[in-house]
């Protein structure tokens, strides 16, 4: 053994596991993995697969915090592996466990089948006021314009947030912090002309309703997308939109 | 033959007191509780003084005793927490301020409104006051 291998120091990690093929539900595995100060959670999780059990499963790709498939529970906390370093963590063994609030394929993989419709619901594109030609020029925005939804579209869509919200846990039908932040990134964006089909999809306990301001979605979120934001103006816009309705020559 | 058998695990029924922002969250919102008993006291105080002198007197008397003191310590803190926490929320309940093509940081939404909030209370006391007199 060579003198750096000796020296290097190992940590714990308690990682939950499950095989839709021969367990009943899920349990924890342990195992003891070699790190440095740069190894991040991805990482350890990597050298698990590769050198102790070839069977672990899980989502990663970019390893630097944009594509938003890493994200698991480390010690409790909805975090991105690749963005959260063993260095950072407290001493003593590291939890990892699937993102709570999604159903469990396998291992730390969770479906995102439910996600990914939320997001094609919610109209995730620019639908103009008035369609333009090519020969009219291009949709013109101002910087001040842009601000008013740039922040939301930094979502990477990496559900952090949805793990975070316990309404999504105790009602799986909410549209959810991410697919509010998508719904506000357009119906923000001066171009758009779709807000009333959108706020459509939104009012009632399955849309912004069942949001109690719990606020952890914008704490977790590691692009500062502040879908908490997103769902509680809009709150605001439901609720103008129900009131509306009874003005004289109202049209609905 | 798929072998998909997709595992949900129950949601954590004490999510609630989980420790840090989960328990602060509900005692923001228990706060709120605090603050309609206090909206009672007040209610009560308007209901006896339209009951005429005596009624206003037993409710002067009800404020004078240690019990009324004690309840009012605790409701002073429970607003104070309530007022904190409820800035600290209102720029994410609110569409983004943008000033000069910039977007206003939440930090400083919260700060302006903590500070009128303040100076209004400050103000109403000092009114109190001067009418007392």
């Amino acid at each position: 053994m060579s003198e750096a291998a000796a020296l290097m120091k190992t940590v714990e990690l308690r990682v939950l596991r499950y095989s839709p093929v021969t367990d009943e539900k899920p349990s924890f595995g342990s195992f003891q993995v070699p790190w440095t100060d740069d190894m991040s959670v991805l990482q350890a999780l990597q050298t698990i697969k590769d050198t102790l059990d070839g069977t672990l499963s899980f989502r990663w790709s970019c390893r630097m915090a944009v594509c938003g498939s890493c994200g698991m529970m480390i010690n409790g906390k909805p975090q991105l592996a690749c963005n959260t370093f063993i260095r950072n963590l407290p001493k003593g063994p590291i939890t990892v466990e699937p993102l709570n609030h999604f159903p469990i394929e396998r291992d730390l993989v969770v479906s995102v089948d439910d996600f990914v419709k939320k997001i094609e619901s919610v109209y995730p594109y620019i639908i103009p006021k008035k369609p333009k030609s090519v020969a009219d020029g291009p949709y013109l925005q101002t910087p001040a314009q842009m601000v008013a939804y740039e922040s939301f579209s930094d979502c990477i869509n990496c559900m952090l947030c949805y793990a975070a919200c316990p309404q999504f846990g105790e009602n799986p039908e909410f549209i959810g912090p991410g697919a509010m932040a998508m719904l506000q990134r357009y119906n923000g964006d001066s171009r758009d002309g779709a807000q009333k089909l959108r706020l459509d999809l939104i009012h009632g306990e399955d849309g912004v309703w069942s949001c109690t301001a719990v606020g952890v979605c914008s704490d977790v979120c590691p692009k500062h997308v502040d879908p908490a934001n997103a769902v509680n103006q809009n709150k605001t816009n439901s609720a103008l939109d129900f009131f509306l309705r009874f003005l004289p020559g109202a049209a609905r | 033959m798929s072998e998909r058998r997709p595992y949900r695990r129950p949601v954590n029924p004490k999510w609630w007191w989980a420790p840090g922002a989960y328990r602060a969250y509900t005692l923001r919102e228990l706060t709120g509780v605090g603050i309609a008993l206090y909206g009672v006291v007040l209610f009560a105080g308007l209901i006896s003084l339209s009951r005429g002198p005596d009624h206003w007197e037993g409710f002067v008397q009800f404020l004078r005793s240690p019990a009324s003191i004690v309840l009012h310590v605790i409701l002073l803190v429970v607003v104070a927490y309530h007022v904190k926490t409820w800035f600290e929320i209102l720029p994410k309940t609110q569409p983004k301020i943008i000033v000069n093509g910039k977007q206003v940081p939440a930090q400083t939404i919260t700060s302006y409104a903590t500070l009128v909030a303040v100076a209004c209370s400050a103000a109403l006391v000092l009114f109190t006051f001067l009418v007392a007199r």
